[in-house]
């Protein structure tokens, strides 16, 4: 696109040098908790009565699902393969799994396992089609997310956990003043950002999003990382989706999809390169805590939950509009 | 294909033997032949009466306003920025049309042109975060897929529908020229003029050119952001002008309405050789039979009253079946 950029000298300002002292992700990290502060306060300013507990409670649970689903997003932009469009399907799919083996009565850890289980196998399928077929996975798994869709409608219209299973009542209990559900996904987040850096694993993953030549140059195997970022990521989709099961009510195929849009942006605003090769995970926590308060929010604005979408959608577009003009400013 | 294009005004009939070739074994011609295939199998599941005038009507009517999108689209899939944002921007134009004629009592002549207005206005915003920013377009777009799907709901509060009935533009859109609807005929001219100008014209190589190389293309002379800017805009004033279309063939507007349009154009633009992730591939006949070839399939299932899911399996599927083809045809491979 700009072409004269790229024979332009790399700029030694003010700029580079101040940012080469700090911790990679201060500027993102800095940009969301100002961002979240800010609202925070404006709520605040509005409605004192915001500052309260079931506020917290409200923001919390609403973290939850989206800040585990988000980790597993990062996993696949950050390896270069854009986004998985398929989440949806692979959190319902699960979940029905989950509700349909706790209905059976199987014991309590089995179902739990199985729940990883088919969000696991759920990324081999996606994995399998991508490799196999060399196909760009962001097509490959919008049309499996149509196809998992429609199948399951064929299948089910509603499905639910049933209601005196100690799931559900973990579900929708509290655990040192914040929800149960509030907790996986911190200790997912922490321990999935501490090891991505520190394992081959991890640092495969990256240096295929960065480069997926200079990976292959280094003897990283494209197409080994690619099952093991697909199978790892859904059966952290599987995880929420034990989660979802445990703390939603009766559910349809399609209920995946409020999801979506609140994890692409939680991702990119955690300052996940789509292109691949950047990011931090722990920087999750800010911008889906940010984001999860934008419902609570509006309530105390009064302003009804239509307008939510408004904003999420429109919070997406500032994101990545930013996201575009710093990885345009660092090409050059 | 088409990277040297802005020098290449000499040897043209050369280049049209080549595109003969083109047409001949690419993907217009496969999706030509998938269409066959549909029409074989709805004459002999259903008989005769598939290709009934009656029957022609309720898929001419049913796939007019899509092609129309199509069409419009079909430059931003070409330039490389696939907006995603169609389906819910239809919507937007659909319930402003109805509200500002039923709640505010306009007539349809002031109602029109504000609502495009209000369309080109949405895309721009687009085209800014895209454009100016670099934002990437699949993300960007589907913010506004889903800010605009809230914008919705908010007009249509509290019913969730308004009625706009306006009777010269009920009887206009469901008017027949011949055996089709006239709705139809006239996509289809758009979609004929949308490919005459894609490949006869220099706008549509330059188009071509912008979405095939963005580097080559500029060191070419031609200005990539002003396209890609132009082609965005051009892609909301189509889902503008459909919305409206869509007040006058239903005589009403929800807040659902073109809910999931996106995913039914762009797979079967997909399904017809374009590429949402690579510009500069597609022609917008293909597009056309892609759309035909899903119209027929939901069509045979719909009469044989197969559920409706099943045409989200074969969509989903024939999708997969398109990107294989194009990839074992040459196009990018993912690896």
């Amino acid at each position: 696109m700009s072409d004269a950029a790229t024979t332009r000298p790399m700029p030694v300002g003010r700029k580079v040098l101040l940012t080469a002292n700090l911790p990679a992700g201060w500027g993102t990290a800095s940009l969301v908790a100002g961002a979240w502060l800010l609202l925070v306060l404006a709520s605040a300013v509005h409605r004192a009565d915001f500052l309260s507990y079931q506020t917290l409670l409200a923001v919390a649970f609403t973290m939850a699902i989206v800040g585990v689903l988000a980790v597993a997003q990062a996993l696949v932009g950050m390896s270069g393969a854009i986004l998985d469009l398929s989440q949806p399907t692979a959190l319902t799919l699960a979940g029905a799994v989950v509700c349909q083996l706790l209905g059976m009565g199987w014991p309590i850890p089995i179902v739990l396992v199985a729940g990883i289980l088919v969000g696991a196998a759920w990324g081999l399928f996606n994995a399998t089609i991508i490799v196999v077929g060399k196909l760009n996975p962001i097509i490959v798994t919008l049309a499996t997310n149509f196809i998992g869709t429609a199948v399951m409608f064929l299948i089910f219209q509603h499905i639910q956990a049933p209601i005196a299973s100690p799931v559900v009542a973990w579900g929708q209990g509290n655990f040192l003043g914040l929800p149960n559900i509030w907790w996986p996904m911190v200790a997912l987040v922490l321990i999935v950002g501490f090891l991505l850096p520190r394992t081959a694993y991890g640092r495969h993953a990256i240096a295929v999003g960065g480069s997926r030549f200079a990976a292959q140059a280094r003897g990283i195997s494209l197409k080994k990382t690619r099952f093991a970022i697909f199978i790892s990521s859904g059966a952290i989709v599987g995880l929420a989706s034990i989660m979802f099961a445990a703390s939603n009510g009766p559910f349809a195929p399609s209920a995946g999809t409020t999801f979506q849009l609140p994890v692409i942006a939680g991702v990119i605003l955690a300052g996940v390169s789509l292109a691949g090769g950047r990011g931090s995970i722990w920087l999750i926590l800010l911008s889906v805590g940010f984001l999860s308060t934008v419902p609570t929010s509006l309530v105390f604005f009064g302003l009804s939950s239509n307008w939510q979408a408004v904003f999420q959608g429109f919070i997406l577009i500032v994101a990545v509009s930013i996201d575009g003009w710093r990885a345009r400013r660092l090409q050059r | 294909m088409s990277i040297d294009t802005a020098d290449n005004r000499a040897g043209s009939g050369g280049l049209d033997r080549h595109r003969l070739r083109d047409l001949a074994t690419g993907s217009v011609s496969s999706i030509a032949v998938t269409l066959v295939v549909v029409i074989g199998v709805g004459l002999s599941w259903i008989g005769p009466d598939f290709l009934s005038q009656s029957n022609l009507n309720i898929i001419g009517s049913f796939v007019a306003v899509p092609m129309l999108v199509a069409a419009f689209s079909s430059f931003a899939l070409l330039a490389g920025v696939v907006d995603l944002s169609i389906g819910s921007m239809v919507g937007v134009s659909s319930c402003l049309t109805a509200t500002l004629m039923t709640t505010a009592g306009w007539p349809l002549a002031a109602a029109v042109p504000v609502t495009l207005l209000t369309c080109l206005a949405l895309g721009a915003i687009n085209a800014t975060a895209v454009v100016i920013f670099g934002a990437d377009t699949i993300a960007a777009t589907l913010g506004m897929l889903v800010a605009l799907r809230g914008v919705c709901y908010l007009l249509a509060q509290p019913m969730g529908s308004i009625t706009a009935f306006d009777t010269d533009f009920y009887t206009f859109t469901n008017l027949s020229a011949g055996p089709l609807p006239l709705l139809f005929v006239i996509s289809i001219a758009i979609i004929a003029i949308a490919a005459a100008i894609v490949s006869r014209s220099r706008l549509g190589r330059h188009v071509q050119a912008v979405g095939g190389d963005d580097r080559a293309a500029s060191r070419a002379g031609i200005s990539v952001a002003r396209v890609r800017f132009a082609a965005l805009l051009l892609s909301s004033l189509g889902a503008g002008i459909a919305g409206i279309l869509y007040v006058g063939q239903l005589g009403s507007a929800t807040n659902l309405t073109g809910t999931g349009l996106e995913f039914q154009v762009y797979a079967a633009m997909m399904i017809g050789g374009y590429s949402i992730l690579r510009g500069g591939v597609g022609n917008p006949l293909g597009a056309a039979l892609g759309l035909l070839v899903v119209a027929g399939t939901a069509n045979i299932l719909d009469v044989q009253a197969v559920s409706p899911f099943y045409t989200n399996i074969i969509v989903g599927l024939l999708l997969l079946a398109a990107v294989l083809l194009d990839r074992l045809r040459g196009g990018d491979s993912y690896e």
